[in-house]
């Protein structure tokens, strides 16, 4: 990375095999990763730190992935945020775009095409 | 669900076209149960994140296209396979049961032989069984014989002892603080000593004993009666905390069994617990019987330094006698420490004076006794047991994917046996070793990424070795990397020692993928250059989490994986791979066989095969065989070709004149059978007709059982096609495979297409999918798009000018006819290519007889 600091990101997802495949892969590719399956707890931390990005569910048990990405925007308008789920709808895709997500993912995806999306979101970051 | 279609009534007759309409029903919807399939098969690979949500959607989706393949076939024959209702029931309701968490396993299980144990069943044998049992049955290492006394033998104990409310007030008191732990321990172990085993369970245990004799050979055992505890040795260890009872004579089985569960609550045991946050309701023992080993000596082999894992060492203590005094640290041990490379030469041996060793006491129990004094100094192990040891470590850790810590033994026969294998923790020791995995990976050049499929998971380092041939596997070296052009079946012979494979050509439902999975081996298939790119003996990492290959080895990154939950291991991985156990599998392979009925239907493949074989039957026979609908005619072809095709004819499909049972192939209008039917006739296309000199030649060279077969009718299904004028859907069982076409022809270019449905044979799955892969390569020569998984190809074209699309058709009846027998020919990779080939020359050859038929 040439700003000699590591790209940050965040992931929230309720179930564990999303984050076991995730968090390795990201920081095999030079990312800091930081993950957690509850929501309460994403919370506090993306109050306590800006992630570059932003990786979450949007249905998971207990809470609403659409009012966590929404906070965090609100929080960190820098932050980019991708958008990775199970139900995908062309009416969850919409409003997560409104929202202003980065992008949005249907599971199941190949690890190849977060990747991607990630490096994306990074350049984006990198180019403002 | 409701099945009993609505039908005909008895009596009343469909109009043809309403049954057509049910039947294509039928088809679309297997070919909707196919490709899902596929697309489940393909999320074992490693190439995909996927969620519960998937595996619960996929399934319902599964679900309900196999109800209602039952409901349209309820609507074709009308209460004559009724069964099918139940077959589905069946099915469906263990795939429900897994969904919601519970193993399907029978009722009556209060022991489980280690024969038929897989890790899958931990939560019921506890994780030290299933360890050992999976070592034995997966990897064929020793262990000792045995069974394991079940979770469910637990539960039994406590109901009918009334036990669980006695401890739950115990344990609630002790965590309220109002008694100590050691009066708490105390008061449940004496109930549980005092307890009696349960009728059921003591039977249970006299046959598991009976067994284990059998095995044996011997009709009196002395025992290893060891806790099993549900998480115990995966997650956590507990190790120590539980007990372990040494050559105690048979006839003490039982007593032993209560005194094992009784130490689950030994004070150190719930403290333990407590520190840990486990709820005391979370406690389900299992107990594990073994014959015991008589060991000469003993140790403990741990596959990296937990401390220093870059050391990059294997660490090995040994001492003569049974191991346990080595465990509890009572005696001292020679120390060794080895190299994780082959010949695996001692850095560093540490001998020490051994003056006492634990041994079997006549009569059952164990005695100190003191070391002869020759043997004292005398270290315990050789090179040859050294390397042993250590090969069946490293393909434990292997399999596991995670650094060991394995107790070994060796008997008085000179074997090795692996008493118990558990995961090493190396967390601590990695962070310290490797700040950033990332910086140390960007040192190493990438060779290729992103370009096959994840086959298995994992990572692999080693030396490049290229297989070409069978005489290449018997030079294969102990840790090398296998690379080759193809994949093939016969790899399984060196798959335990291989730390990867890659291959060029291969897909990730194969059968070679297959292999990789069962010994967990990292394998990335269809990269298309790494017999180009790869040099032999060149030094290389295959990073099959992250579909990378680097050059040089890079310890860091396996250890890195040590550190990581493993992605198989994972609890949604294995529960699509336990519900697909359930709906994949083919089991109803032959038709004519008398097990063909909806009772046998055992998987929702088999269920979906049965209907389409069905389906078709009942078309042929309702409208050729039985009553005829007179605008739907039902002709039989005659043809030098012994398809017996029944075709029905729904508008124009027909010439006017034909005979009222029989059709000729001129008399044919429709379109697409037409072209169709050129193709198939092409001379030299069907294997039963005369072939060009050479052509038959190169055959009769390949296999001798080519020609036996052929003329043989059985081999021939019945097969129907319903035609129009502009309009063809055939569907022809030849042999045990399955081709069905679908296609259009008219003078507007937009609705033309044509489908191409391609699936099974008898062979095994390799030959099979070599086969489509031979089929794909022909098809996308000729632009058709071609979906390849395993064996189950489709291809599709569509939208071009009439005579183009006669073209397409034509060559797919070419195929037909040329790989009616090919899976039994193909025994070898090679061959795809030369049979492309020789499709390419015949259909050159017959370009005139092409033009006759006005399809050039």
């Amino acid at each position: 990375m040439n700003t000699g600091q590591k790209t940050s990101i965040l992931i929230l997802d309720d179930e564990t095999i999303v984050l076991k495949r995730l968090k390795p892969a990201l920081e095999k590719a030079g990312y800091e990763v930081e993950t957690f399956t509850r929501s309460a707890e994403a919370s506090n931390r993306v109050n306590e730190k800006d992630f570059d990005i932003v990786i979450t569910d949007l249905k998971m048990e207990g809470i609403d992935g659409m009012q966590f990405l929404t906070q965090v925007k609100q929080h960190s308008p820098a932050t980019e945020i991708v958008v990775i789920t199970g139900f995908a709808t062309m009416e969850t895709a919409k409003e997560s775009f409104q929202k202003g997500v980065f992008d949005f993912l249907a599971k199941p995806f190949k690890l190849g095409e977060i990747l991607d999306t990630v490096r994306k979101a990074e350049k984006k970051i990198q180019d403002k | 669900m409701e099945f009993l279609g609505h039908g005909r009534g008895t009596g009343k007759k469909l109009p043809f076209t309403a049954l057509f309409s049910k039947f294509r029903k039928v088809l679309d919807i297997n070919n909707q149960v196919l490709e899902l399939m596929a697309d489940m098969g393909d999320k074992l690979g490693g190439d995909y994140i996927f969620d519960r949500q998937y595996i619960l959607s996929t399934c319902q989706g599964m679900a309900d296209l196999v109800s209602k393949l039952i409901y349209n076939l309820h609507g074709l024959a009308p209460k004559k396979y009724l069964q099918l209702n139940d077959a589905f029931r069946k099915i469906n309701s263990e795939i429900e049961e897994e969904l919601a968490g519970r193993l399907v396993i029978p009722q009556t299980d209060y022991i489980m032989r280690y024969e038929l144990i897989t890790r899958d069943f931990a939560d019921v044998v506890g994780g030290k069984n299933a360890n050992v049992a999976e070592l034995k049955n997966h990897l064929d290492l020793e262990t000792p014989d045995g069974f394991a006394v079940t979770t469910r033998a637990y539960q039994s104990f406590l109901q009918h002892n009334n036990l669980d409310e006695k401890i739950g007030e115990i344990a609630k008191a002790w965590s309220e603080k109002e008694i100590s732990t050691e009066d708490a321990s105390a008061n449940i172990q004496s109930l549980v000593l005092s307890a009696t085993v349960p009728q059921k369970v003591r039977k249970a245990i006299e046959s598991g004993l009976l067994h284990i004799q059998e095995l044996a050979g011997d009709k009196h055992l002395y025992l290893a009666i060891r806790s099993s505890a549900l998480g115990e040795d995966t997650e956590y260890t507990f190790a120590g905390q539980y007990l372990s009872l040494l050559n105690e004579p048979q006839e003490n089985a039982l007593d032993s069994y209560k005194k094992v569960l009784a130490s689950t609550y030994s004070p150190s045991a719930m403290q333990y617990r407590q520190e840990k946050g486990f709820l005391e309701q979370e406690i389900a023992m299992a107990v594990a019987i073994q014959v015991m080993i008589d060991a000469t000596k003993s140790g403990v082999l741990y596959t990296l330094d937990p401390i220093h894992p870059e050391r990059d060492v294997l660490l090995l203590t040994a001492t003569w006698g049974l191991g346990a005094p080595v465990l509890s640290g009572k005696v001292r041990a020679d120390q060794y420490t080895v190299s994780r490379e082959p010949p695996y030469e001692i850095s560093a041996l540490d001998v020490v004076r051994k003056t006492e060793s634990l041994a079997p006491k006549e009569g059952g129990g164990c005695e100190m006794q003191p070391v002869p004094h020759d043997l004292q100094t005398r270290p315990c192990l050789s090179d040859i047991e050294i390397k042993q040891i250590a090969e069946a470590g490293l393909l434990i850790e292997r399999y596991s994917m995670k650094a060991q810590d394995i107790e070994w033994a060796f008997d008085r026969k000179g074997r090795l046996i692996i008493l118990q294998a558990r995961q090493l923790n190396i967390r601590g020791g990695f962070q310290r070793m490797v700040e950033d995995i990332s910086s140390v990976v960007a040192g190493h050049p990438v060779i290729f990424a992103h370009k096959g499929v994840i086959a298995q998971n994992g990572i692999g380092a080693g030396k490049v070795f290229m297989v070409k041939d069978d005489k290449d596997l018997d030079r294969f070296p102990q840790g090398a990397i296998l690379v080759a052009r193809q994949t093939s079946p016969r790899f399984a012979r060196v798959v335990r020692k291989a730390n990867g494979i890659i291959t060029d050509i291969g897909t990730s439902t194969g059968h070679m993928a297959t292999i990789a999975r069962e010994f967990k081996v990292p394998a990335i298939v269809n990269t298309g250059i790494a017999t180009e790119r790869l040099k032999p003996g060149q030094l290389i990492t295959l990073d099959a989490e992250d579909n990378v290959v680097y050059a040089g080895i890079i310890k860091e990154l396996l250890y890195y994986s040590f550190t990581e939950d493993a992605f198989a291991e994972t609890y949604e991985y294995r529960l699509l791979r336990r519900v697909l156990k359930k709906i994949s599998p083919l089991n109803l392979l032959d038709p004519l066989d008398g097990n063909f009925v909806p009772q046998a239907c055992r998987t929702f493949h088999d269920i979906t095969r049965f209907i389409h074989e069905k389906a078709v039957e009942e078309l042929i026979d309702l409208n050729y065989y039985r009553h005829r609908d007179p605008d739907a005619p039902g002709r039989k072809l005659q043809s030098a070709i012994p398809l017996d095709l029944v075709m029905i004819d729904i508008g124009g499909g027909f010439s006017e004149e034909t005979d009222p049972e029989n059709v000729q192939v001129e008399q044919v209008a429709s379109v697409p059978m037409r072209a169709f039917l050129s193709g198939l006739n092409m001379p030299g296309f069907w294997s039963s007709e005369p072939m060009s000199v050479d052509f038959g030649s190169f055959m009769s060279s390949l296999t001798k059982t080519f020609s036996s077969d052929i003329a043989n009718p059985k081999s021939i299904g019945q097969n129907l096609a319903i035609i129009s004028k502009t309009y063809a859907n055939i569907n022809l069982r030849l042999g045990y495979h399955f081709n069905m076409i679908d296609a259009y022809i008219s003078e507007n270019i937009h609705d033309n297409y044509a489908y191409f449905r391609f699936l099974g044979g008898v062979t095994d799955q390799t030959r099979r999918s070599r086969r489509v892969k031979f089929i794909a390569e022909v098809l996308g020569k000729r632009d058709f798009r071609v979906d390849l998984r395993g064996d189950l190809l489709v291809g599709r074209i569509k939208k071009l000018a009439p005579e183009a699309m006669k073209k397409k058709i034509h060559i797919i009846g070419q195929l037909v006819a040329f790989t009616r027998q090919l899976d039994v020919q193909m025994d070898n990779d090679q061959q795809i290519g030369r049979f492309v080939e020789e499709f390419d020359r015949l259909t050159q050859t017959n370009g005139s007889a092409n033009q006759l038929e006005g399809t050039a």
